[in-house]
C-alpha cells in the first residue's frame, strides 16, 4: 500500500485520473524493471545463442533495457503534469515522441560511448552495428510499436476503470435514493399521529428522519467512522421502533468495534432495514434482529441477522438481493480483494456477515486501495 | 388493543372496526374516525387474522383494513369478510403502493393513503360500500396482493373458520358445496373447484372431475383389486379415486413435482 500519510503534498497537485499512470511511485519503477528483466530474457532467447554467448547477450540486452525503461519513466514522470494539460490526442502523441526521442538519444549515446569503449579495448566485434543509425533506427521504431501499445494498454485500463468507478458510485447513489417510499409514508404517518398523543416524541421522530435523510439524500460523503454508521442504523431504529413497538427488538452488541474505523456510508443501516422489512415485519409477534460487530486479526467483523419467516408463497428477497450486492461492491472497491460478504441461511434465521480490513487514517489521507478518486469532495 | 368502548351505547352509529399492524396508525384512524360524530369505533386488529375473528364478534358496519400486515394482508381478509352472513363495508389504507392502487381504482373500491386526511376519511366513510366478491378477485389479481390465499374460510353460523391452505390434504366437490378435507378434519365451502384449482396450482393437482389432491400430502398412488387408481394421504386413512381421463396428467405432475 502506499502510505497516503508519507507522500505529503506533490500529490495532491498531481493529475488524478489522467491515463498515464504515476511513473515516480515505487510500484511502477518495480514493474519497469521486472519488465525489463522479463524482455532481455525473451530476446535473448530468441536470439537462439550459442552456451557461451547467452549469458553475455542477456546481460548486455537487459541493462540496455533497463537503462531505456527507467529512463522512459522518469522523462514520463517529470513530464506527466505537463501533458495531462494537454488534450487527450495532444497528450499521447506528444508522450510518444518523447519516449521514442528519449531511446533514440540513449541509442546515440550508448553507440558513441561503446565504440569508444570498444575501441580502446581494442575488441571490435559483433557488439554493436558498424553504422550507429542502424543501432539508433530500429531502437526508435521498436520504442514507436512498444510505446503505442503500452500507452493504448494505459488508456484502456484507465477507461476500464473509470467506469468501474462511475458504475459503483452510480450505484451507490442508487441505493441512497432507495430509501423505501413505504418507510417514508409510514414515518408520516407515525408522526402525525404522534403529534396529537405525544408532541415530544414526534418532535425527536422528525429529528431523526431528517438525520436519515440528510445522509441518504447526500451524495458527496461515501465515508464514515463506524462510531458515525452505528448512530445512523440507531437513528434508523428508532423511527421503526415507534411504528413497530414491541415487536421489534434490536440486541447491540457492538462494543469491540474501533469507533474511528472509517467504513464506506450506509454499510449497518441498509442491512438493518434489510433485517427488519424480511424478517420483522412479516411476523405478526416480531422478534429479535442481531447486530454484533468486533475485531478478528485487525479485520472488522460486522454480522446482522435475522428471524426467517416461514411463508408459503415464495417472498419477493429481490431487493434484500439488490443491497447486498451494493454493499459486496463498495467494500470491493475500497478494500479490492479483502473484504467479503457472507450469507447464512439456516432455515430459521437469516444471517449477514461483513468482513474488512480495519481503516484508521490520520488526519487528512485518502482511502486506500483504489481510492483516491473515491475519496471525492468532502 | 383496546376493547370496544361501548358496542351497545350507540345503535344508530356506524359500528368500525380499524385493522393496521402499527399501533400509531391505529390510534390516528381511531381518533379521527371518533372526531367524525356519527362513528363508533368498537375495536382494533392487528392483522388479517384477528380482523376475521373480531369482526364477527364486534358486528363491525365497516372495515378499515390496512393493505400491507403481516400474516393476512388487507385483501385476502377482505377475501374471508365477504363470507360473513352480514358483510362490512371495506375501506382500504395504504402508505403506499402504486400497484395495488391502480387496482383499487379501476375497481372503484374505497381506499386511503396514510397519512389520511380528515375530508378524505369522512367522505370515504359516507360512501363506503360492500366490494362485491368477483370485484374483490379482480383486485387480488391486479394488485398482486393476496392473489393466493393462506387460508380457506367456512362460515360456521355467525362466525368463520379458517384452515390453513398447507393443511388442506384435498378438495372434493359434492352435490351443492366443496369438502376442504383438512389435517383438522372437515369445512364446507362455497367455491368451485375450478377456481380453487386456478388460484393454487401447482401445489393441488386434478385427480378427478370432483377432486383436486395437495401434492404435499400425497402418499402412494395404488391400483386397487378392480385395477382403479387411487391416492393415498400420508395423514388419514381415505382414498380418492383417479379418473381414467385424469390419470395420465396426475401421475406427471406428481412425478415430476416431488
Amino acid at each position: 500500500m502506499s502510505g497516503p500519510a508519507t507522500a505529503p503534498d506533490r500529490r495532491r497537485d498531481e493529475p488524478r485520473d489522467y491515463f498515464l499512470p504515476d511513473f515516480c511511485e515505487a510500484r511502477a519503477v518495480f514493474a519497469i524493471v521486472l519488465i525489463a528483466t522479463l524482455v532481455g530474457f525473451v530476446l535473448s532467447l530468441a536470439r537462439q545463442p550459442d552456451e557461451d554467448g547467452f549469458w553475455f547477450d542477456l546481460a548486455r540486452t537487459t541493462a540496455f533495457l533497463l537503462w531505456a525503461g527507467l529512463l522512459c519513466a522518469a522523462v514520463l514522470c517529470r513530464s506527466r503534469r505537463w501533458l495531462a494539460a494537454k488534450s487527450l490526442r495532444a497528450g499521447i502523441a506528444w508522450a510518444l515522441a518523447l519516449l521514442v526521442g528519449t531511446v533514440g538519444l540513449l541509442s546515440a549515446a550508448v553507440f558513441q560511448l561503446g565504440h569508444y569503449w570498444l575501441a580502446r579495448m581494442g575488441a571490435m566485434g559483433s557488439l554493436l552495428p558498424a553504422s550507429q543509425w542502424l543501432f539508433v533506427l530500429p531502437n526508435m521504431l521498436i520504442t514507436a510499436i512498444v510505446g503505442g501499445l503500452a500507452l493504448r494498454y494505459f488508456y484502456v485500463t484507465q477507461q476500464w476503470r473509470r467506469s468501474v468507478e462511475l458504475e459503483a458510485r452510480a450505484r451507490i447513489r442508487a441505493l441512497q435514493a432507495r430509501i423505501r417510499p413505504h418507510f417514508l409514508f409510514n414515518s408520516m404517518n407515525t408522526i402525525a399521529s404522534l403529534t396529537r398523543s405525544n408532541p415530544a416524541q414526534a418532535e425527536a421522530a422528525i429529528e431523526d428522519l431528517s438525520d436519515l435523510f440528510r445522509v441518504n439524500l447526500s451524495d458527496s460523503r461515501t465515508q464514515f467512522t463506524l462510531e458515525e454508521e452505528i448512530e445512523l442504523a440507531r437513528t434508523y431504529q428508532r423511527i421503526e421502533q415507534l411504528r413497530l413497538g414491541g415487536r421489534l427488538q434490536v440486541r447491540w452488541d457492538v462494543a469491540g468495534l474501533p469507533p474511528l474505523c472509517v467504513v464506506p456510508s450506509l454499510l449497518l443501516q441498509p442491512l438493518l432495514e434489510n433485517a427488519i422489512g424480511h424478517g420483522i415485519e412479516p411476523l405478526p409477534e416480531g422478534g429479535i434482529v442481531d447486530v454484533r460487530g468486533r475485531l478478528e486479526d485487525d479485520q472488522v467483523l460486522l454480522e446482522v441477522s435475522n428471524p426467517k419467516p416461514v411463508s408459503s408463497a415464495p417472498s419477493p428477497r429481490r431487493g434484500h438481493r439488490i443491497a447486498l450486492d451494493n454493499i459486496r461492491q463498495r467494500l470491493e472497491l475500497v478494500f479490492p480483494g479483502r473484504s467479503s460478504v457472507a450469507v447464512e441461511d439456516t432455515g430459521d434465521r437469516y444471517t449477514v456477515r461483513l468482513r474488512f480490513p480495519r481503516f484508521e487514517p490520520g488526519p487528512g489521507s485518502a482511502w486506500p486501495g483504489l481510492t483516491d478518486t473515491m475519496t471525492l469532495h468532502s | 388493543m383496546q376493547e370496544p368502548l361501548n358496542p351497545t351505547a350507540g345503535s344508530d352509529k356506524l359500528r368500525a372496526l380499524i385493522v393496521d399492524d402499527e399501533a400509531p396508525a391505529r390510534e390516528r384512524l381511531r381518533r379521527m374516525l371518533e372526531d367524525l360524530g356519527d362513528v363508533l369505533v368498537v375495536g382494533e386488529a392487528a392483522n388479517g387474522i384477528e380482523a376475521l375473528q373480531r369482526c364477527a364478534e364486534l358486528d363491525a358496519d365497516l372495515v378499515l383494513l390496512d393493505v400491507r400486515m403481516p400474516g393476512m394482508d388487507g385483501i385476502e381478509a377482505a377475501r374471508h369478510l365477504r363470507l360473513l352472513d352480514d358483510p362490512p363495508a371495506v375501506i382500504f389504507t395504504t402508505a403506499y403502493d402504486e400497484y395495488a392502487l391502480a387496482a383499487f381504482e379501476s375497481e372503484a373500491v374505497g381506499y386511503l393513503l396514510k397519512p389520511v386526511r380528515r375530508e378524505k376519511l369522512e367522505r370515504a366513510v359516507r360512501h363506503a360500500a360492500r366490494i362485491a366478491g368477483p370485484q374483490l378477485a379482480r383486485l387480488a389479481e391486479q394488485s398482486q396482493l393476496g392473489r393466493r390465499r393462506t387460508q380457506i374460510s367456512a362460515r360456521l353460523g355467525e362466525q368463520l373458520r379458517l384452515v390453513p391452505v398447507d393443511d388442506v390434504l384435498y378438495f372434493s366437490a359434492g352435490q351443492k358445496y366443496v369438502t376442504v378435507r383438512h389435517r383438522g378434519g372437515r369445512e364446507l365451502i362455497d367455491e368451485s373447484l375450478r377456481a380453487l384449482e386456478q388460484e393454487f396450482a401447482p401445489d393441488f393437482i386434478r385427480i378427478h372431475r370432483n377432486s383436486l389432491v395437495a401434492r404435499r400430502y400425497v402418499r402412494a398412488v395404488e391400483r386397487s383389486d378392480e385395477g382403479q387408481l387411487l391416492v393415498r394421504f400420508t395423514a388419514g386413512d381415505e382414498a380418492l379415486q383417479v379418473s381414467r381421463r385424469h390419470a395420465a396428467e396426475a401421475l406427471r405432475q406428481l412425478r415430476t413435482g416431488q
